[in-house]
């Protein structure tokens, strides 16, 4: 219980030496070649040598993958034209060699000061993501942070075969405040943390289906967790999206007028709602088969 | 026999009490009746009560007192502890007040000093929190006291659960010199847990419509700790803990000494200091003790007020805190800060500026907040006689003269060199020496702790032992020395830094054994709120801002 | 926003080094980047290059850089940092990080 290193304190260049194989991290693009957002530096706010995010290729038990991790705390994580390149260019590097990729998240989207390519560039990483889909190599998201994955690239992060989370994790489109702006603070109040997890959070990801492994929130569970889905390819067909799009109305149906997020927790099979709220990753997985 | 003045004291209580008439039924009063009775039993000239601290505050009584009007009530002498809620600043813009004598005003800070701008805020003085009970018995015994507590029976006995705090002070001295004693109530129950106010000292109840308000000031989420943070508080471990086996302490409220006691069951059993430092407490229950207490590094905590969340923690840790018969928290703030006077080897806390000879302050010409109970403890009680380890070490390092004591508390503020903004810390002279402070507190500069009194300042830069000084100007290079990158900092001299640290007076990390490098969060015993509830095995119940599950 | 440059003497770094660059913390509120890398000149000083979106701190700045170029043997380096706010104490934390990095490698 003490002086474990958190995943989610880690900072993006941590998150892949805490999870590729030692020493096997080849940086595309590192610092020294000093690619930085020209847009940012025009409106006088600092720049970063990554612009955000971190790619490169490495090994995760033996297997090669290309990786890449988004820096939430340099504006939000968010996809500029620098950014939006370097992340398409991965997709289509993983989609060319047949090799997989592994995204750690962490952006709440689009980055406002350079919209339009920011735009299109989380649009053409979609296209080399399906691409990669078709052709069977595995793509996968890892949500472990409060940053989470939203707007664009929460659209982005369920494009992928597999989603890795863990409770800090969240997933999204709008975010919180968004929804209260557009729905009121009675439909829903983004200073209630707790609500915010338990609609947004891992574990409730994990419980509708859309994350698909939920780990404790280490470095060696999010490995293990990615290690999981490597070999494994989840395919993009009619039919496949037809039986998804019928889940999703059977869970509009049996949720849509639900109020309280434990109604979900419920009647997704977890009875004893304090123990899971406190529960991590693999515990509450137990938790939740108990109940079914 | 008896005297001419208390028997008029006493004919003038009845008289107040007869004026409130069949507005009460006995001693029970409905909440829309309170404005009335308080009109009648409040006169011109009184001294007036209001309980409030930093954490309990009578809020109903106080809401209905600032429904009232000049017209209604004038001339009050006003005395609380702590200047914390809306009405509080409604009665001074309303005129209703002569005088007013305090601790501290926080969250009113900034309201206050824009009272003293309109001439608005006639202060009498800005006090400690025993200075001004100790004067509740002296020169401003209250006519009439407003207290808050959490049940009431059906006689008026009172109940103040975790929350005693002030509670005794304030009715003590106002029940035994014939004044009114009107308490506001969570509820009326027919039988109370334990009695902690007696009805023979309470003359009018209310069950106020809603609970008292209660503020959360001593949680900290760890999650908001910092590696800086984490740095100054291993200096401080090795540097001050270790080397004078501190035992006795108090902490402040602050992210600096929440970092230390995450730090015990991880940093500190590795250092081998389990059973040698941080045995007896008077702090209150903070949530980030919870790690330390359950690996066996605590004795007692005593404290001088509860925290929310905390309640069934400390009921089922009674071996640990102070509890009544039925395992309920207790707390006392006068005998608290009593102990911290007198019974500690360490108060270590923080402030927001320090001046070159090591005076603290809070105060701004913005924001006047005040002191609470940080001076009582931070400072050197030359009360004191028995002997312990620490006490006699720094003692003799402050090379006592002929007529001193042979001992010093250590008194420690720790400081990172910047605030938030990058406001530095450290300056040559306190904002708190502003010429329109100074004339509205009567000539007085309003320091939280002399520098006299400060023992040691921890920066992330190191420690500078003032104690060891032998002259002004020393102290002052020892302050420069640890002052960082501030224009104070700046002004420092290599020469003389290096003379200081060749005698021990200024101790960077590395020599006190602490590599900056490892300075992490990883090194905490949890690193956020929910790892606080999993250490107490579900015994803590944060508040509902702290919840994120 | 606030740039500058400075070089300062420093005893030369170790002639081996693990990488030939090493960079430590990340641009954000309150926070900064430092990348140091081999290759500054001329071999008996540090070479700085900040970019910081908060002015008017040039002298604490120098101050602190000056203090770490005399601590370390870092003649011969170049020193690039964006900042976003970041105290002092972070500054040198960040560039002891960085140095430790580029001498020894990964932990």
């Amino acid at each position: 219980m003490t002086g474990a290193i958190l995943f989610h304190e880690l900072t993006a260049r941590q998150r892949i030496a805490a999870i590729a194989d030692k020493g096997s991290f080849d940086e595309l693009l590192p610092p020294p070649e000093r690619i930085t957002s020209p847009y940012l530096a025009q409106l006088g706010i600092p720049v970063s040598f990554d612009d955000g995010i971190v790619i490169g290729h490495a090994r995760i038990g033996g297997k090669k993958v290309y990786l890449a991790a988004q820096v939430g705390p340099f504006v939000g994580g968010a996809v500029g034209e620098i950014h939006g390149a370097k992340l398409t260019g991965l997709f289509k590097a993983a989609a060319r060699d047949k090799i997989p990729c592994v995204l750690i998240v962490e952006s709440g989207g689009v980055r406002l000061h350079e919209g339009s390519s920011g735009e299109i560039a989380i649009a053409e990483t979609m296209r080399a993501i399906f691409e990669c889909r078709a052709l069977k190599v595995p793509t996968i998201a890892v949500i472990a942070t409060d940053i989470g994955a939203y707007g664009g690239i929460g659209i982005l992060s369920t494009c992928c075969d597999f989603r890795v989370m863990t409770e800090h994790g969240r997933l999204g489109i709008s975010g919180p405040i968004v929804i209260e702006k557009w729905m009121g603070k009675k439909a829903y109040d983004s200073a209630n943390r707790a609500l915010v997890w338990k609609t947004s959070g891992g574990k409730t990801k994990y419980l509708l289906g859309d994350a698909d492994a939920l780990v404790h929130d280490t470095a060696d569970a999010v490995r293990d967790g990615i290690s999981r889905f490597l070999g494994k390819s989840s395919a993009v067909s009619l039919t496949a999206v037809k039986a998804r799009q019928k889940e999703l109305e059977k869970r509009l149906k049996k949720f849509g007028a639900a109020t309280d997020p434990d109604a979900v927790w419920n009647g997704m099979g977890v009875r004893n709602i304090e123990a899971a709220s406190l529960a991590s990753g693999p515990e509450f997985v137990a938790l939740a088969k108990r109940g079914k | 026999m008896i005297t001419a003045k208390s028997a008029k004291r006493r004919q003038n209580k009845a008289e107040r009490i007869a004026r409130v008439g069949k507005l009460a039924r006995g001693k029970f009063v409905v909440p829309g009746k309170v404005p009335e009775v308080l009109r009648r039993i409040i006169e011109p000239g009184d001294i007036l009560c209001l309980e409030g601290d930093n954490q309990k505050q009578a809020d109903f009584l106080a809401n209905q007192l600032a429904t009232l009007d000049k017209k209604d009530l004038r001339d009050i002498h006003l005395v609380m502890s702590c200047i914390t809620l809306p009405a509080h600043i409604e009665l001074f813009k309303k005129g209703m007040i002569k005088q007013v004598d305090f601790c501290y005003a926080g969250p009113q800070g900034t309201a206050v000093a824009d009272l003293v701008k309109a001439k608005k805020f006639p202060v009498g003085a800005i006090h400690t929190y025993n200075e001004l009970y100790a004067r509740y018995y002296i020169d401003l015994t209250p006519r009439v006291a407003l207290i808050a507590a959490a049940q009431a029976d059906r006689k008026g006995n009172l109940f103040l659960a975790a929350n005693t705090e002030e509670t005794p002070a304030i009715v003590e001295p106002t029940a035994f010199s014939d004044g009114i004693v009107f308490a506001q109530v969570n509820e009326i129950v027919d039988k109370l847990p334990r009695i902690d106010i007696p009805a023979d000292q309470v003359d009018f109840v209310v069950q106020a419509p809603y609970p008292m308000h209660l503020q959360a000031l001593f949680t900290r989420d760890p999650a908001a700790i910092t590696d800086v943070q984490v740095l100054m508080a291993m200096v401080a471990l090795r540097g001050i803990y270790e080397k004078y086996e501190v035992q006795s302490l108090n902490h402040g409220v602050g992210f600096n000494t929440a970092a230390i006691e995450l730090l015990l069951p991880t940093y500190g059993e590795r250092l081998g200091l389990k059973g040698k430092i941080c045995k007896y407490w008077m702090v209150n229950p903070l949530p980030t003790m919870i790690p330390a207490i359950e690996s066996g590094w605590v004795e007692s905590v005593f404290a001088v007020g509860g925290e929310v969340g905390m309640e069934r923690y400390t009921a089922a840790r009674s071996d640990v805190f102070f509890t009544g018969r039925d395992g309920s928290f207790h707390s006392n703030r006068a005998m608290g800060q009593l102990a911290g006077h007198y019974a500690i080897d360490m108060f270590i806390g923080a402030s927001l500026q320090i001046d070159i000879n090591g005076n603290s302050s809070t105060v701004s010409k913005n924001r006047i907040t005040g002191f609470g109970g940080a001076p009582n403890m931070g400072c050197q009680p030359t009360g004191r006689r028995h002997p312990t380890k620490a006490w006699l070490k720094a003692g003799a390092e402050a090379n006592p003269g002929p007529g001193s004591p042979p001992g010093r508390k250590l008194v420690v503020q720790m400081v990172e060199t910047f605030q938030a903004g990058r406001v530095p810390t450290f300056v040559e002279e306190l904002d708190a020496t502003d010429p329109s402070i100074r004339k509205a507190l009567h000539g007085v500069t309003p320091v939280m702790i002399y520098g006299d009194d400060v023992t040691h300042i921890v920066t992330e830069e190191g420690i500078a032992n003032l104690a060891a000084c032998r002259s002004v100007a020393e102290r002052q290079a020892a302050i420069r020395a640890v002052a960082g990158y501030t224009p104070v900092g700046l002004k420092r001299k290599k020469r003389e830094t290096e003379d200081l640290r060749a005698r021990g007076i200024v101790q960077l990390p590395e020599d006190v054994g602490v590599r900056p490098s490892e300075a992490s969060r990883s090194l905490l015993a949890t690193q956020d709120i929910k790892g606080l509830v999993r250490w107490s095995n579900g015994l803590y119940d944060p508040p509902s801002q702290f919840v994120d599950w | 926003m606030e740039k500058f440059t400075k070089a300062f003497p420093s005893k030369p770094l170790p002639s081996k080094t693990a990488s030939p660059w090493a960079l430590a913390g990340v641009v954000g509120s309150g926070n900064l980047e430092v990348l140091l890398e081999r290759g500054g000149r001329p071999a008996t000083a540090m070479e700085c290059h900040v970019e910081t979106s908060i002015p008017g701190y040039k002298a604490a700045w120098l101050a602190a850089l000056a203090d770490f170029a005399h601590h370390y043997p870092a003649g011969g380096t170049k020193v690039t940092i964006n900042d976003q706010g970041a105290p002092p104490v972070l500054v040198t934390l960040r560039l002891r990080q960085a140095y430790d990095h580029l001498i020894k490698g990964d932990k």
